[in-house]
């Protein structure tokens, strides 16, 4: 298939509506495919459509039934490990094949979504005191970026493009910066397309400025390199 | 795990029992999700909150591969990623929007539908038909099934003001 029977095929594949041969054939290529960040986007409205079913309240019994399955389940994890941990799981827990670009990929999207959502608030929040705050991140080159800051629920959403996906030993650390201190908030690495996201809780409730610096996979306690991003907030 | 059956069990359940229409199969349905949340409850980092994307993802995915199971067809589950999904972080982020955004701006969503375009959508998402038995049942060409599925999904995208990325 090529990029446009894609695009044709991209309503029917974000509603799960296609055959299973085909819908393998979509995926294959998506996964090695930069160019359909479309698609991805109606994933994400496709997930919306699960609000739209009536909310219904299960019998009280199939609370006790899975409660029941959990323990049971943890009692024989338990158990395995006393004897060979990975044989005992694929008993209990058959492996599934994975399909990796679907959802994560709406996921990523969604952050786009949700800042034009939030720049949207922030634009019809007359009191002059909101507590979203969106910045760019830049290097004065062809990377960038976004960074929105949910200080109320201490979320920070990063959104970036144009950053070289690094080696296995190494990842982008994200530093809030307060009082000239910074403190690592998360860890992330960009796609071959160079973009990334992430969402990372941390308290930015006197965050002065957000950095981006190239680190150890496992991170660093302070920024070793200098910013390939940054902002001012 | 319990507190977070307290809080999704009414929508996951409502979600599954609104595809197969029988309360023991969404049931069923519900259990075994709940039980992959369990499972893969050490890959999502509980510290980032919402799982509610990935549970009624597999509700949703679930149910269907359950539908189309009793007409017959599709004896091997379809691939669901949830491993993508754990370890994306921006999970999360799904619920915020969902949770500002809600279920009345999705309805009013695709309430604003035309009909050609919504009755396809719900036949899929609801019904879990393919494309190509939703354009059997309402008897018009495969590419107009198709069309209508995308041009849906794009005006619920600009309703819901998710904009596509620039």
């Amino acid at each position: 298939m090529n990029c446009e029977e894609i695009e044709e095929l991209g309503g029917a594949y974000a509603l799960w509506a296609l055959p299973e041969v085909t819908l393998r054939e979509v995926e294959a290529h998506l996964t090695s495919c930069p160019n359909h960040s479309r698609i991805a986007g109606l994933r994400a409205v496709a997930f919306g459509m699960a609000l739209a079913a009536p909310e219904r309240d299960p019998p009280p019994t199939l609370k006790a039934r899975l409660m029941e399955s959990i323990q049971r389940g943890a009692a024989r994890e338990a158990e395995g490990e006393h004897r060979d941990v990975s044989a005992r799981r694929r008993m209990v827990w058959a492996p599934r094949p994975l399909a990796p670009y679907a959802l994560a990929a709406a996921l990523a999207v969604a952050v786009a979504g949700l800042l034009a959502w939030n720049l949207a608030l922030q634009t019809s929040d007359d009191s002059g005191k909101s507590a979203t705050i969106v910045r760019t991140l830049t290097n004065g080159g062809s990377a960038g970026g976004r960074v929105l800051l949910l200080a109320e629920q201490g979320l920070a959403v990063i959104t970036v493009d144009g950053l070289a996906p690094l080696p296995a030993e190494k990842a982008y650390q994200v530093w809030a910066i307060s009082k000239g201190e910074p403190t690592g908030i998360g860890l992330f690495n960009a796609s071959e397309s160079g973009e990334a996201s992430a969402v990372l809780r941390a308290d930015l409730s006197r965050v002065e400025a957000i950095a981006i610096t190239i680190e150890p996979a496992t991170g660093s306690p302070q920024p070793t390199t200098a910013p390939v991003l940054s902002a001012e907030i | 795990m319990e507190l977070l059956y307290d809080r999704l069990a009414g929508r996951a359940f409502g979600l599954a029992y609104r595809i197969l229409r029988d309360s023991h199969s969404a049931e069923d349905v519900v259990q075994e999700a709940f039980l992959c949340l369990w499972r893969d409850a050490h890959r999502l980092s509980s510290d980032r909150g919402s799982v509610t994307s990935l549970l009624m993802t597999m509700v949703h995915h679930k149910a269907v591969d359950l539908l189309r199971a009793r007409r017959g067809r599709a004896a091997d589950p379809l691939p669901l990623d949830t491993d993508g999904l754990a370890q994306q972080s921006t999970a999360d982020v799904i619920e915020a929007v969902t949770n500002s955004l809600g279920r009345d701006a999705v309805r009013q969503a695709l309430g604003s539908l035309p009909d050609e375009q919504r009755r396809p959508m719900l036949m899929a998402y609801f019904e879990g038909l393919t494309h190509v038995e939703i354009a059997e049942a309402l008897g018009i060409p495969l590419g107009t099934v198709k069309s209508r599925l995308r041009l849906g999904l794009e005006k619920m995208r600009t309703a819901l003001g998710f904009e596509p990325p620039a």
